[in-house]
């Protein structure tokens, strides 16, 4: 059961990478975090304290349901619907996530004593997202694709945490969720106002000065 | 009692494929809020097809002939490798699965051929899409089928019975599997089987130039091909050992459970159909990449074994 749900978020992360709209890719996303709360549920049920049902619960109410909405009411308001501005088309991101998969199960190898092949496939799965969510920064110009990518690293790190350690401390995890809610915030509202002052939200072209 | 069982499973699949069709086209209008043809239509255009005469154009050669006849050739014996009563190794040495691919690609081949033969621009336009889809499905469909080969331990298409579990790995597979057959069997995201509309048709370009009883040939063997495909995916992601009747009321269990799982995938196929747009062919470049790239991860689910 944990394969499934962790391969579906692997999959996820690859329909987030062929996205070539921002509504498509912010989907992308709230599948992503939905597998990562059903990842976080099922280690809470393999122990004893109840504190990872609160961070599954905040996880759920956070990425799943607000930031997705959110992103999706910005992306609407500033009618970014149509283009993300890929540096890198579809096909060639899917070669370099391949890549980038093969690499990360290599590192894991490394990283894992031979024999606990489920904890090295965690792990690889882990450092995919962590790198699919910096090549979607690096590989995407719209100012929204780049929130989202920085989304999907913490969604990699957190699933490093609980997967291999059975969880961060209980405030640790949830002073990360508060961090994540007022960047998202605060990263929406700058978007709006980037797409405001300049009528776009094209990151590649911000380096010269205006005024 | 074996030659009986290949027989029949022979005319199963020339009397009920054309209902799965009837069915999807009605679960899809029901869905629309609109009542729909009925489920028997797909009958009715072929009886009407049978018995209208054919035109042929003068311009065209023996391939335009005989193509009608390869393609349902092509299907009828993809449909005697189909698991669905006879996998017990009764086509052991007739050919496995990769067999079944090359026997569905002959037929495609000659399709396009024909297509090209009348020297009407919407018959090359059709080929030239067709090929181009199909060159990108092959090797999606080989890599899922190598993870399935790979978990089965077998190239045979009988093994298919042995595994009684779900595991991750067929059900990426599965899901490769599902998007290959939209692709095959020209459904919405790739192709749109409605639509006479010239800048959108790939496998009704192809056949533009048919008629009548050939027409009806062709489209006899489309529906074939697409009952294989579900019983395929069926028998991957809801695993059932072959018939073994040790009473009455098991056998219609076992009749009940079998129909009811070529259902939801049909239920499911509808749903998507109706809920997803119609792709631009340069789109569909992306869209089989990412079964390729599904096909990856089943086949590399299958040597870690998960």
């Amino acid at each position: 059961m944990q394969f499934i749900i962790l391969f579906s978020l692997l999959i996820s992360t690859y329909l987030m990478l062929i996205a070539k709209r921002t509504p498509a890719l912010i989907r992308g996303f709230r599948y992503q975090s939905l597998c990562l709360f059903l990842v976080t549920f099922m280690v809470a049920l393999g122990q004893s304290e109840p504190d990872l049902y609160i961070v599954a619960f905040f996880l759920f109410a956070l990425k799943v349901i607000f930031i997705p909405q959110l992103l999706y009411r910005t992306s609407k308001k500033i009618k970014a619907n149509e283009d993300l501005g890929l540096f890198i088309n579809p096909q060639l991101s899917l070669l370099w996530a391949l890549g980038f998969t093969y690499l990360s199960w290599k590192f894991s190898l490394n990283l894992i004593s031979p024999g606990s092949e489920i904890k090295a496939i965690m792990l690889t799965i882990a450092f995919f997202t962590v790198l699919a969510g910096i090549f979607l920064m690096i590989s995407r110009m719209t100012a929204l694709a780049q929130i989202v990518g920085l989304l999907v690293m913490e969604n990699g790190i957190f699933l490093l945490a609980s997967s291999i350690t059975g969880g961060m401390p209980f405030f640790v995890e949830i002073a990360i969720f508060f961090d994540v809610f007022v960047s998202v915030l605060i990263m929406g509202f700058f978007v709006y106002r980037i797409n405001k002052f300049f009528t776009h939200i094209d990151v590649n072209k911000l380096s010269r000065l205006k005024g | 009692m074996k030659i009986v069982l290949i027989l029949s499973q022979l005319v199963f699949f020339i009397i009920l494929s054309p209902l799965l069709s009837g069915l999807i086209s009605k679960i899809k209008n029901n869905l629309r809020m609109r009542r729909g043809q009925s489920i028997l239509q797909p009958y009715y255009n072929l009886i009407k097809l049978f018995s209208k005469g054919q035109v042929v154009s003068q311009t065209t050669s023996w391939i335009f002939g005989i193509t009608p006849v390869v393609v349902i050739a092509s299907a009828l014996a993809g449909s005697l490798l189909a698991p669905v009563f006879t996998f017990p190794t009764s086509m052991h040495l007739a050919g496995d699965f990769l067999a079944l691919i090359f026997i569905f690609t002959l037929g495609r081949f000659f399709l396009s051929l024909a297509a090209l033969d009348a020297g009407s621009s919407f018959g090359g336009m059709g080929s030239s899409r067709e090929m181009f889809i199909s060159s990108l499905v092959e090797p999606a469909l080989c890599l899922t089928v190598f993870s399935l080969f790979l978990q089965f331990g077998s190239t045979d298409i009988s093994s298919f019975n042995a595994v009684k579990t779900v595991s991750v790995s067929s059900i990426v597979g599965a899901i490769a599997l599902f998007m290959v057959a939209i692709a095959e069997t020209s459904r919405i995201p790739v192709d749109n089987q409605e639509t006479h509309l010239e800048l959108t048709m790939i496998h009704e370009a192809m056949t533009l130039e048919y008629s009548g009883r050939s027409l009806a040939l062709i489209e006899m063997a489309a529906y074939i091909k697409q009952l294989i495909w579900f019983f395929l995916i069926a028998q991957i992601i809801f695993p059932m050992s072959v018939l073994n009747p040790s009473s009455l009321s098991g056998l219609f269990l076992w009749g009940f459970y079998y129909i009811i799982r070529i259902l939801v995938i049909a239920v499911v196929m509808a749903v998507v159909e109706v809920s997803v747009a119609k792709m631009r062919l340069f789109r569909v470049t992306d869209f089989l990449g990412f079964v390729f790239v599904l096909g990856l991860i089943a086949t590399i689910c299958a040597i870690l074994r998960v």
